[in-house]
Order: structure tokens, then sequence, then C-alpha cells
């Protein structure tokens, strides 16, 4: 188990170093340059030509990536990530400040999206074809035609114009600093649950096949046909090995959940990762957006590490 | 159907022939159908495709027709009509800044399905191409090919997206459409390798493979047309995909920008709407989740409709 961990973790290096190779090479494809922002009729070529030399724009760009990779992996020291172009701050704490707002987003969803979508799509399977089962199979397949910003929109509308209940914006009350627990569940509420909803349709829908395939397996049978009461064969026969690919999608459903909680985070504008991405992007901060494309990367590679490392760990059958 | 052999063939087998004889009497009894005249009766039965073809053609008649009907009034605004209510003309009523909301919805939708075709056209061109490949060649060109899968999978597309097209030209179409293509195409390469990994030992492969067919005519007369099935539920899936993320592009600021019409931009103001007028916030969202439920019922339809396999319920 610990050797296929760490093999598969060392599979994960060279993917990521892919995804340096590519998110470098989009900026350096891309027209302009990051000494632009200097460029005005007040500053001199020469002045300019000494900044490119000094942030060494000069050098070819196998170089200048060579540097770049090697600074960035050094994530112990303060300017590992440069410093932001936009306010001067070090990169590495501005993210790491934000890294527990999108956190909390993205998990509280998970784990609603996983509480919510499981028990419906059981429920959907076990009265398959029943009105049951087609209300929720429809309304499942239209929660996953939604794109996911219009669902923000409606979640916001009604929960902080129509109910007049939730906060619109922000993450804690103005003049109310951190650490007050009811105030930050309080303004959670819209963010999660429009993050959720998406998620839970497709989840749902995944939950309803994978539930469904396992009723038709001959144990469940042989389980039914021992006189077992009907709770213990769903519940401790069916539901288990159903829940078994159940935790791949836990793995492949995070990009989707990251795109999901940059748009959220937009829409509510509530201050993580995916708003600081938005933000600097606009602005050509590219320290910014060179390290958090890179985070948003790690996060998808770990979310696949993770699923695999689990799916060994739910299923016995499974030797590494 | 009693047959007199003549006397000079007595003796000998002719049950082989008889079999052909009384097999073309059948033939004669039920009309030849070919292979598009199954499909088209396969694609009838899938009740919803058909719902969704209907819609889709809508919506292209009106995102073809209403642009070319009004031309630039998209993006006229008029500071007397400012919020004004519907009207004959304006069945929707004219935004905060006085132009037309159902023109601008036209051609929102318009450039919603541009951007639809061509980014699952730059999809679905990849996808096949790397696929194909992969599939086909296997070993360690498949490896190299699947490893560079592995490594686009993992790129948080939505960041890697809003860099591309905020770094090469906010406002662009052409931009938009390449970025969303060029970060799409995993899923299509993915199911074409599996098509092609298992269609490359088949019996009618290694049959053209023996008659001397080159490598490039097998790949593209035998195997490619057996391998439509993934490729139509990749182009469905791709459409709605783009449209989606077209419209959320938009939506950030990113996309397509004002004047310029697009369903996700005509959200931009989102906050105002709220509390002054939340009905323009449907209009935009229906259409986009129609354009995503049709691309995706009619994608179900087109497969089962090109699917052999698939029988067809007689009346």
């Amino acid at each position: 188990m610990a050797a296929y961990v760490f093999r598969r973790t060392l599979q994960a290096i060279p993917i990521l170093f892919g995804v340096a190779v590519i998110v470098f090479m989009i900026v350096q494809l891309a027209p302009g340059s990051p000494i632009d922002r200097f460029r005005t009729p007040r500053v001199s070529p020469a002045q300019l030509e000494a900044l490119t030399r000094l942030y060494g724009l000069d050098q070819p760009i196998l170089d200048q990536f060579v540097k770049w990779i090697t600074a960035f992996v050094q994530v112990w020291r303060r300017d590992a990530w440069g410093y932001s172009t936009l306010d001067g701050q070090p990169v590495l704490a501005s993210v790491l400040e934000r890294v527990p707002a999108t956190l909390r987003l993205m998990g509280l969803s998970l784990l609603v999206t996983i509480v919510v979508a499981v028990p419906i799509g059981v429920l959907a399977a076990v009265k398959q074809y029943s009105w049951t089962d087609k209300i929720i199979t429809t309304l499942a397949t239209i929660g996953y035609a939604i794109p996911s910003f219009i669902l923000g929109i409606y979640v916001l509308y009604f929960g902080g114009v129509v109910l007049k209940m939730f906060p619109l914006f922000g993450m804690e009350s103005l003049g109310r600093g951190g650490g007050d627990i009811f105030d930050l569940a309080w303004h959670l509420v819209l963010p999660v649950t429009s993050l959720a909803i998406q998620q839970i349709a497709g989840w749902a829908r995944y939950m309803r096949s994978s539930m469904l395939e396992v009723l038709h397996q001959d144990y469940v049978r042989t389980a039914k046909a021992k006189g077992l009461p009907r709770a213990r064969v769903l519940g401790k026969h069916a539901l288990r090995n159903a829940l078994i690919p159940i935790v791949t999608l836990l793995g492949l459903s995070i990009p989707a959940l990251l795109a999901g909680a940059a748009i959220t985070e937009f829409i509510f504008s509530y201050p993580g990762l995916g708003q600081y991405f938005v933000q600097a992007v606009g602005v050509r901060d590219y320290p910014v957006v060179l390290a958090l494309t890179m985070v948003g990367g790690l996060t998808v590679v770990l979310g696949n590490l993770l699923a695999d490392v689990l799916y060994g760990v739910v299923d016995p059958r499974i030797k590494y | 159907m009693d047959r007199i052999e003549p006397a000079s063939l007595a003796g000998v087998d002719t049950s082989a022939r008889d079999a052909l004889r009384s097999d073309t009497d059948e033939i004669d009894l039920i009309p030849v159908r070919t292979f598009w005249q199954l499909a088209r009766q396969r694609f009838m039965q899938h009740r919803l495709a058909v719902i969704a073809l209907f819609v889709l053609a809508i919506l292209l008649v009106m995102a073809t027709v209403i642009p070319l009907a009004t031309g630039i009034q998209y993006r006229l605004s008029d500071l007397r009509l400012i919020n004004d209510g519907p009207s004959l003309t304006a069945p929707l009523g004219y935004d905060e800044v006085g132009t037309n909301i159902f023109i601008r919805l036209a051609k929102g939708t318009q450039s919603s399905l541009i951007i639809g075709g061509a980014a699952v056209l730059i999809i679905v061109g990849i996808g096949t191409f790397v696929g194909a490949i992969s599939g086909y060649a296997g070993g360690w060109i498949d490896n190299v090919l699947m490893r560079m899968v592995d490594v686009v999978l993992s790129l948080p597309v939505l960041f890697i997206i809003l860099m591309i097209v905020s770094f090469f030209g906010v406002g662009d179409i052409r931009v938009v459409i390449i970025a969303i293509g060029i970060t799409g195409w995993t899923l299509a390469a993915r199911l074409i390798r599996a098509e092609f990994l298992t269609l490359r030992e088949a019996d009618f492969v290694q049959a053209a493979r023996a008659l001397g067919a080159g490598h490039r005519r097998i790949i593209l007369r035998h195997i490619l047309p057996s391998a439509m099935a993934p490729l139509v539920v990749a182009a469905a899936l791709g459409v709605a995909d783009s449209v989606v993320t077209e419209a959320a592009l938009s939506f950030l600021g990113y996309g397509i920008s004002p004047p310029d019409a697009s369903l996700g931009n005509m959200l931009n103001k989102v906050r105002i709407y709220f509390f002054s007028a939340p009905e323009r916030i449907l209009y935009p969202s229906v259409v986009l989740v129609l354009i995503v439920l049709c691309a995706s019922f009619l994608g179900d339809g087109i497969r089962d409709a090109l699917d052999p396999r698939q029988r067809i319920a007689s009346k």
C-alpha cells in the first residue's frame, strides 16, 4: 500500500511538470511582456532595457523556465512565488491567506453533495421506474444542464433578495473580525448551496446507476433469498458496493468543483482563490496568475491521487 | 413453391440455389431500407431527441433570421427607450442602456451557437486525431499521447481558458473559440482511442489489411466510420460544454464584451436586475439551459440511431 502511494506520487510529478510547461508556454506565447506596465512616455528606452535585464527577460526561454521553476518549488522561502505586480505583496503569502476560505467553500459543498446525493440516488435506484425515480431523474437531468453561474445567480436572488435571509456578498460582516463562526456560516450558506446543487445532480445520477448495477448482482439476490431483512440487504450488501465507484467521482469532480468555486466566489464576492485569480488575470498580474494556475493544477493532481488511493482502501478486491 | 427441375439437373444438389431463390422472394415482400432510412427510424423512436431537434431548429432559425433582419440594431442604444416596457417591436422590452432585449437575445444565441459549433470542430478534430493515432498505433506512441492527455486533464481548465483569453485578447471571438477548443479535447480523444483499440483487431480490419490497405485507408475508411457513436457523444457534450464555458467567460467579463451580444454578458449587470428587473435574468438563462439540454438529448438520439445493433420497434 505504502509502496503504491509512493509510486503513484512519483507519477504525479511529471504531470505537474507538464502543467508547468504548458502554463509557462502560454505566458511566453502571449503578446505583451511583464514590463509593459512601466511603458509610459516618461520612461526612457534605456530604462526599459535595464528592467528587461533586471527581470531576466532577455535570457533564453529555457533559462527563464528553469529559473522560474526552481524558485517556484522552494515554497519555504517567502519570495518563492514572486511579488504581485498589483500590490507588491509576496504571492505565496497572499495565496496561503486565501486558501482556507476556498477550502471551506469546496469542502462544505462536497460534504453537502455527498450527504444529499447518495440517499437520493439510492432512493431512485431502489424504486426504479416509479414516480419518485422519474421525478428525481428528471430533476437531476435539468439540474445538471443548468450552468453553475446561473445557479449561483438564482440562489443569490432567492436567498438574498426574495427571502432577504442571507447576505448578498462577502465572507463576513463588515466590522466583525474573523473568528465569529456563526457569521462565517451565515455567509457560507448561499455559496455552498449554489456550488452543491450542480454537483448533487451529477452525483445522484451516478449513484443511481451504480446502485442499480449492484442490485442486479447475484450476491444481492442471494442475500434476499436467505430472507435477510430488506434494510440489511440494501444497506450492507448493496450500498457498500455501490459506493465504491463513487470514490472515483471524488477525484474526478475536483476540476469542476474548482471552476465552480471560482465562479461562485465571483458571484458572491467571496474572497477566495478563484476571485483572486479572476482579478489578477484581468490586470495581467503574472506572478499571481502563474502561481494560482499551478495551485489549481496541483489540486487536480492531488484529487486524482486521493481517489486512486481511496479506491484501494474501500475495495479490498483491488491489489497493488 | 414447387419448381420442376429440368431432368439434366436431377441429382445435383440445388439446395443452395433454392435457398437463394426463396430469399429473393422474401426480400421482394419487405421494402428495402438503406442504412440512413433505418437510422432515421431509430432516431424517430427517441421522443426526447426529436423534441430536442425541433427546439434546436427553432433556436437556430431565430438566431439566423432575427440578426439578419435587424442588422446592427442589437448594439444600438436609444437613451429615450431605457428600461422601456415590452412592445410589438421589442417583445421583451429594452435594457438599462436602451437596447432591444429580444434582438440582443437572438444575437447572443447566435454567438453561442457559432462558438459551440466552432469549438466542437476543434475538440472533435484534435480528439479524433490524437485518439485514432493513439489507439491504432499502440506501443510507445500511445503511451506518449496518453501522458499528454493526462497533463491536459490535470489543467485547471477554467483558469487556463481565462488566462488565454485575457492574455491574447479579451472580447475576440476567435480567441474564445480556440481557448475552449484546445483545452476540451481530452474526453473525445479517450473515447475514440478506446474504440480504435477494440476495432483494430476486428475481422473487417484484418481483412482490409490482408487486402493490402494502407494505414491511412484503414483508419479513415474502415475504423473511423464504425467509431461514430462515441464521436457523436463527444461532440454533443463538447457543444454543451463550449456554450456554457463561453457564457461563463462572458459573464466574468472576459469572453465577448458589450456592445457585442452574448448570453453570458447579458447577465453581467445581474446585481442591478435583482431589484429592478429579475425577469431579465431568466431570458438568457432559459436559452442557455435549452441549448445544453437539447445538445445532450440530440446526441443520445443520434448515437442510438447510428448504432446498427439498436433494434427498431415493430409497429
